[in-house]
């Protein structure tokens, strides 16, 4: 490319005999550039935008940013429909006084009316009993501001969207290798040869997947993909999977069972870096069982195959039996956690032709496709020599990469299964001994962390104090959970109770419905922020929509106030008390922290910030501006002197102050009092500068010794305590055998001792889905859901060029989709006397919707799926009321309970992952069939145009976007009248 | 120079990065704007010069999704040139980028009806044709870095799909990924030589199976044996 | 394609128009034209110029910038459209300073010139009408444009509307039309048999999806089918080239096309001729040419589907 590239760069000599030269396009010195950071999705790419007559010109990808290496996707190059987006909400408003709740009818009100009645009623609320605020945010990226906003205001009630978006990833990676996908990890795109996608239809993580794709393409690996559609990456891959919603945990327990079976594991990997050799008390049904033997240190047990006996299973220069079963001296009989491994997995449950039968997938495909990754494990073995020394002191002289590589993502995560199955994709990529390995599944600095991170979830609520912890945690045995002496739950959403112990991401998609339910309690104020709870972001939307204006006896609303903040005109602005508007990410200062969800790459400690590219034009305020002033007005203790003064200016002073730790802040580029430190060191009041001098990001990179096995690698975990991402250097030990899920179980099976549950549904649901080695289950929904009466799995996919962007209804984006439809196979389409493009019902336990259906060949038969959060409500988003999203756009949400519709279980429990409380979307059964001859025209459930926001724009007819009068090219008359020829 | 695009259909993941990345540059360049009409009502639609059709081949489960973007093709034999009256249509000499002159366009469509691949767009407020310019407005500026004097669909291309150069020129990227793997011409029977060439998807990647223990050879987890194997 | 009025009335009326031109420049060249008195002439030469005119005016109202016309005929080197814009540009004071010469009479002293300039006059109007022709005819993306026949029709087409005029004005002049009731059947009758020639040609497709895609797509499979043509709402080309019919429709009119304007004048002018000589069978013969006509052309675009169809979910066009 580079000598193409010098050619076209001398042109000018081959115009000069030329009749149409061309005109200066561009006046360069009219035009100024600035970097920040994208935030059309969450994958956070560096972009360059270029400005001129203060328009945006052009927004690019920046080439030097590790993210995205300058390309951007088809959200990056809309920025602009976004920020001139008639949605975008104008000023402050306050409901109408006299109106009714959700009907949308507002009075603008003053920032400083606004914060005064903000301020008064979260004081009283912190001054009597926090935690009735509750505080939800959507897919934003201040988390650890938010969070310590609210751990600073005593609530319990906080939690971000991951309960709903994929927990389970997160979460199973966290509980067994210390790391994940996406913002944990990536496949090693430089050196993989085979990579396995999982459930990711299109999205995350959105540029470096593509761009890994290339990679892969390049080297010509193997691209299988393991989707119910074949559509977005899964066209592009070698080997299609497409399996049964729900049932991707089968198939990897089956592929580990052909591996098993042929004795094609890493077995130094095992011994060296997981806890397959400790030992485990066998004894069912009694105290104590599947818990790890321990000594008198409580230091777990293993057997010396040299000395034969018992050993501290993490003391260096022990050869550690990895099966067997043995007696304790004090006669306990114990077993390997591998011996339990192997008898569970190799037993014919697991087998191909039992997994083909679940999944939907031959067995000889499932075989197949397991010894080719066990080929590219141990066949094509590639070695990356650099010195490294591991948490022993033993020095190796090379990194063995075993290439298999795995992704996955919301399609494992979002069933009532998904930890599980994400717990078995990571055990599938440990026995193949490709966890942070050249070629394998590396980890993201600040990751791997400890299994798991020392934080426990805050469950303390004192009027007037902070929590004594974060509201959010990693419990690791009952005693963590967020419950009173009698087993209630704490949180509003009800996470760390019995009903979701490790959710660690807490449940928002049951917030509204526990607060109106007054269950556990009621609360007085909800804060959304850019959390769409009326529409998408919820489950069982019509009724949702309802319960948000629900009353009680007296007239007060069952959820008396609620704040929405956002940077647009989302269905749930209509139904807030009190609206703050939000900027545009092109209009202020933000931080993509390392204690947030980093952004680094396998092997750079990387984080970024936002700078403000244009001056609102609007009566709008950075929301987290807006936090730092409550939180200085609510005199919480971070954000005080001792002297009981405003510690922090404004939210630019507070990133730069404000240390977690001596040294630890939000960003860790440029620290030291003159920026001469990285990860640790002193406030520097210069870093917000000395990033956006150097193109708002920072990017520290590993040294070579330090890129892999870093769970194990010694000097990369003294490193990574001193760059303070863990809390020592012990090693990392992956957890295959959990035996923090263990306690749980014993709890359910009655045989702990700490706290038990009471209900037995949730010692049935402890007892079953609490496996210290993940087995398959069906999903809960499936299980009590008739298959005859609703015989299809409906998911949802999220388009490429659409997904977290359906904010704003960008007029670029939306004109490739409008609406969407629900498709279909398309021989189960004509078998079913169901016609491409016609309209159709298709029905759940808890609703029906009417929809367009389209038929595809690429899509499983027993499935049905649609693009997700297209559909919108008439009116809002600035879109007209005839706008295709409200008259043809659908929403699945209506069909989708957030109380698992099954009879047994007593009092409602929510419908998601028991473990995790990952909301369980995709476990959806429905029922199609055709729309009369009358119904061929229209969405069901449709609804009625709400009254427009004060000042909102009239939608325009012709919209001609530019920066300039454009320099026109030109044709020369000589040049019309001599070229060519006669025909 | 014969300057025009390799579209990867391999790589092609249908994200249409490319598409919106040539409306934002476009419609502030020298064809801009790109009009866009009832862009917050019904049916939106507007001015695109690059768009993305996707299609099936096969029946399930063996069918195959294939995304495909088209725009210009900058034939060497642009009918679209042919057919124009007046002479707005042309394709320069120096570079072969096929072009419209806004100032002469008389908005007769015509040259649209010549063109096979749907490459031209007319824009109705302005009453002019408008057309994929290869970004002519980018790839000579001397202003920009080098590395970026290239469509704003190939910059952008986060697979790396696209990629620009000249034809003429034996040692560029463009030719030789076409000769390797032979780039098509769509439509080629109508004679028009599109420059632009479609790679075409690869043939599966077949990996080698590891051996497998023959049935009666598979062993029983007791027989198995410990190996010594120091932490 | 989609059927515009404007140029639907165009292509009829101003062939239509060269066409009459052109019989009364053969009229002249056949020594015939020294049958009609000068006032009839004229009367004719005004209908003929008036009716192309008007055509051409109207040709410029699809125009989407009306104000750029006149270039139109700058590219007449590469281009049908423009050959023809400059042929009907040029055809003006080639046509007036002919109607001048006959004015004055200048064939009583120049007779060879003038027979060349009525040869010149029919020649060019043919061509003009040739050239309106090949301005769909040249067009290989609409398979049913690019014949041979488009051509031939146009003519033929043209040609006959203005013997039906001309018929009539010297009818209704009460000229003798004995010598050429037979030629004007004849004419009619041709027009017909080129048309079902050109339906006949243009049956069945002649391009699909596998040429436009399966080259690049290259699988073995030969199935390829589009799933989303990538947008929801319409484009300019789905506008323009998307135009779709119900065959059924398609059917009426073509039947209606052939009765109303060929079988139905044919039949007219035969009773006028032969059987029961009344001046309305041909005004009505030309009212139902020129409705037939209009169907004609209608079904000349509807029928015409662009090959950019199948990438739009077409599986052939």
């Amino acid at each position: 490319m580079a000598t193409k590239q010098d050619k076209l760069s001398f042109t000018k000599n081959a115009f000069t005999k030329n009749a149409s030269k061309l005109p200066e396009f561009e006046n360069h010195k009219n035009q100024t550039t600035k970097n920040t950071t994208c935030y059309m999705c969450a994958c956070r790419c560096g972009i360059k935008v270029t400005l001129e007559n203060n328009k945006i010109r052009y927004i690019q990808g920046e080439p030097t940013h590790p993210v995205n290496k300058g390309v951007l996707c088809a959200k990056g190059n809309a920025g602009i429909m976004k920020q001139i987006s008639p949605a975008r909400l104008r000023q402050p408003l306050m409901r109408k006084p006299g109106s009714e709740r959700g009907t949308s009818e507002f009075v603008p009100i003053s920032w400083e009316d606004a914060l005064d009645m903000l301020t008064e009623r979260l004081q009283k609320i912190r001054e009597t009993d926090p935690k009735k605020l509750a505080f939800f945010t959507g897919r934003d990226q201040m988390q650890a501001l938010t969070g310590l906003w609210a751990q600073q205001f005593g609530t319990l009630n906080w939690a971000a969207h991951g309960g709903f978006c994929s927990v389970n990833m997160a979460s199973a990676g966290l509980y067994t290798t210390g790391f994940s996908f996406w913002e944990f990890g990536d496949p090693d795109w430089d050196k993989t040869k085979y990579f396995m996608l999982w459930g990711v239809a299109e999205d995350h993580a959105s540029n470096p997947m593509k761009m890994g794709i290339n990679k892969l393409k390049e080297r010509g690996g193997k691209f299988v993909a393991v989707n119910p559609v074949r559509t977005g990456y899964q066209a592009v891959a070698d080997e299609w999977i497409p399996i049964k919603p729900g049932t991707d945990g089968m198939l990897a327990l089956s592929l580990i069972h052909v591996l098993l079976k042929n004795e094609l594991f890493d077995w130094e990997f095992l011994v060296r870096y997981t806890n397959a050799h400790y030992l485990v008390v066998d004894t069912p049904r009694k105290k104590g069982d599947g818990l790890f033997y321990r000594n008198d240190d409580g230091i777990p047990q293993s057997w010396d195959l040299e000395k034969n006996c018992l050993v501290n299973a993490i003391d260096p220069k022990i050869k550690p039996a990895l099966l067997g079963k043995y007696t304790a001296p004090d006669g306990t009989p114990l077993k390997t956690a591998f011996t339990i491994m192997t008898d569970r997995y190799m037993d014919d449950e697991y087998s191909p032709e039992m997994a083909s039968k679940v999944c939907g997938v031959p067995a000889k495909q499932i075989e197949k496709v397991a010894l080719e990754m066990a080929h590219v494990a141990f066949k094509e073995t590639i070695e990356v020599n650099t010195e490294w020394t591991d948490w022993t002191g033993k020095k190796h002289d090379k990194f063995i990469g075993r290439p298999v590589s795995m992704h996955a993502m919301r399609g494992i995560s979002a069933h009532s299964n998904g930890f599980q199955a994400c717990r078995s994709i990571h055990f599938l990529q440990v026995l193949l001994g490709s966890v942070d390995c050249p070629g394998g599944h590396l980890a993201k600095p600040p990751y791997p962390k400890h299994i798991v991170p020392p934080i426990k979830p805050g469950k303390k609520v004192v009027p007037g104090q902070p929590l004594e912890s974060f509201p959010l945690g990693f419990p690791t045995e009952p005693e963590d959970l967020a419950i009173d002496d009698d087993g209630n739950p704490l949180r509003i959403d009800k996470a760390y109770s019995w009903e979701a112990p490790i959710a660690n991401h807490g449940l928002m998609h049951m917030a509204v419905t526990n607060a109106v339910a007054g269950d556990p309690y009621e609360i007085d104020t909800m804060i959304f922020f850019m959390a769409n709870m009326a529409w998408n972001s919820t489950m069982n939307t019509s009724k949702i929509r309802e319960s948000l204006c629900a009353k009680n006896d007296d007239g007060e609303y069952k959820i008396p106030f609620l704040v929405v903040c956002d940077a647009f005109d989302s269905e749930t602005v209509g139904y807030a008390d009190l609206v703050l508007p939000d900027t545009t990410y092109l209009e202020r200062y933000d931080t993509i922290s390392i204690l947030d969800r980093p952004i680094s790459e396998p092997h750079a400690v990387c984080d970024s910030i936002r700078a403000p590219i244009l001056k609102p034009d609007r009566d709008v305020r950075p929301w987290q501006t807006v936090l730092v002033e409550l939180a200085s007005r609510l005199k919480f203790p971070a954000f005080t002197t001792d002297d009981g003064d405003r510690k922090f200016k404004d939210y630019k002073d507070f990133i730069v102050n404000f240390e977690k730790a001596p040294g630890i802040g939000f960003l860790a580029g440029w620290r030291g009092e003159n920026g001469e430190n990285s990860l640790r060191g002193k406030p520097n009041q210069n870093q917000w500068e000395k990033y956006i001098e150097n193109k708002c990001f920072f990017e520290y990179k590993l040294a070579d010794s330090h890129k892999y096995y870093r769970g194990v690698n010694k000097d990369y975990l003294e490193f990574a305590k001193k760059s303070g991402f863990t809390g020592s250097t012990d090693p990392i030990i992956i957890e295959l055998y959990s035996e923090k899920l263990q306690k749980f179980k014993l709890a359910g099976q009655g045989l702990y001792d700490g706290p038990q549950p009471k209900k037995e549904r949730d010692q049935f649901r402890l007892a079953n889905f609490f496996d210290p080695i993940p087995a398959y289950y069906i999903p809960l929904e499936h299980r009590c859901t008739f298959s005859k009466k609703y015989p299809f799995y409906a998911i949802t996919q999220r388009p490429m060029f659409m997904y977290h962007s359906w904010d704003s209804q960008n007029a670029w984006l939306r004109q490739l989709q409008a609406h969407n439809y629900m498709h279909m196979n398309i021989e189960k389409g004509k078998e079913l006397g169901i016609k491409d493009l016609s309209w159709v019902w298709i029905e759940s336990n808890t609703g029906k919707i009417k929809v367009q259906v389209k038929l595809m060949e690429g899509c499983q038969p027993d499935t049905l799926w649609t693009w997700n959060a297209i559909g919108k409500q008439k009116g809002k988003w600035g879109l007209s009321d005839d706008a295709n999203e409200s008259t043809k756009g659908f929403l699945l949400n209506h069909l989708i309970n957030e109380h698992l519709p099954c009879a047994d279980t007593g009092s409602p429990v929510t419908n998601s992952d028991p473990i995790t409380g990952q909301a369980a979307w995709y476990d959806l059964k429905v029922n199609i069939y055709p729309a009369g001859e009358d119904e061929q025209f229209g969405v069901y459930p449709n609804f009625e145009a709400t009254k427009d926001l004060p000042g909102r724009p009239k939608e325009k007819d012709i919209l001609r976007y530019n920066t300039k009068k454009p320099v026109r090219l030109s044709r020369s008359l000589i040049d019309i009248l001599t070229k060519g020829g006669f025909e | 120079m014969r300057l025009g695009l390799v579209v990867d259909l391999d790589k092609c993941v249908g994200c249409n990065a490319c598409a919106i990345a040539c409306k934002q540059w476009n419609t502030s360049g020298t064809s801009g704007s790109l009009t866009d009409y009832k862009p917050y009502g019904a049916d939106p639609s507007g001015v695109f010069f690059n768009r993305i059709r996707h299609y099936e081949t096969g029946n399930y489960p063996d069918s195959k999704t294939v995304h495909f973007p088209m725009s210009c093709m900058h034939c060497e034999e642009a009918a679209c040139v042919t057919v124009c009256p007046t002479g707005a249509s042309y394709k320069r000499e120096e570079d072969g980028i096929v072009l419209v002159d806004p100032e002469k366009c008389m908005g007769c469509n015509y040259c649209a009806w010549a063109c096979p691949y749907g490459a031209r767009e007319l824009d109705r407020e302005e009453g002019i044709m408008k057309k994929c310019t290869l970004c002519v407005d980018r790839i000579y500026d001397e202003n920009l870095p080098k590395e970026e004097r290239k469509p704003a669909c190939v910059m952008t291309c986060p697979t790396t799909a696209r990629y620009f150069g000249d034809f003429d020129d034996p040692e560029s990227e463009v030719s030789k990924l076409s000769s390797k793997r032979d780039g098509q011409e769509l439509f080629a029977e109508l004679g028009y030589k599109p420059v632009n060439k479609y790679l075409s998807p690869r043939k599966k990647v077949e990996i080698e199976k590891h051996e497998i223990c023959e049935p009666d050879l598979v062993r029983k987890v007791k027989d198995w044996v410990n190996k010594v194997v120091e932490l | 394609m989609h059927p515009a009025f404007s140029v639907i009335f165009f292509t009829v009326t101003s062939g239509a128009g060269y066409g009459f031109i052109a019989l009364l420049g053969l009229f002249n060249f056949l020594y015939l034209g020294m049958l009609i008195d000068k006032n009839t002439f004229f009367i004719c030469a005004a209908v003929g110029i008036s009716l192309f005119t008007m055509g051409l005016i109207s040709s410029t109202f699809h125009l989407a910038n009306p104000k750029n016309a006149w270039r139109a005929f700058m590219r007449f080197r590469t281009s049908w459209l423009a050959r023809e814009g400059l042929l009907a540009i040029i055809f003006y004071p080639i046509i007036f300073l002919y109607l001048y010469f006959i004015y004055i009479d200048f064939q009583l002293d120049y007779f060879l010139l003038m027979q060349t300039y009525s040869l010149i006059i029919f020649v060019l109007s043919i061509i003009i009408i040739y050239c309106t022709g090949m301005i769909y005819a040249c067009l290989k993306t609409i398979p049913q444009w690019n014949t041979f026949w488009t051509p031939i029709n146009y003519i033929t087409i043209g040609v006959s509307l203005g013997a039906l005029i001309f018929f009539f004005i010297l009818d209704f002049n009460n000229y003798n039309i004995e010598p050429y009731k037979f030629y004007l059947l004849l004419l009619i009758i041709s027009s017909l048999i080129t048309k079902l020639s050109y339906y006949y040609s243009i049956r069945g497709p002649k391009h699909d999806i596998g040429q436009a895609t399966n080259a690049a797509i290259k699988l073995k499979t030969t199935k390829v089918r589009l799933l989303d043509v990538g947008h929801t709402g319409s484009t300019f080309l789905t506008d323009e080239f998307g135009y779709k019919v119900a065959e059924r429709k398609l059917f009426k009119v073509k039947m209606f096309a052939i009765i109303s304007g060929f079988l139905a004048p044919f039949l007219l002018i035969y009773i006028h001729s032969f059987i029961f000589e009344n001046i309305i069978f041909c005004i009505l013969a030309i009212s139902l040419a020129f409705l037939g006509m209009v169907a004609e052309r209608w079904l000349f675009f509807a029928q015409a589907k662009h090959v950019v169809n199948l990438y739009h979910g077409s599986q052939n066009v």
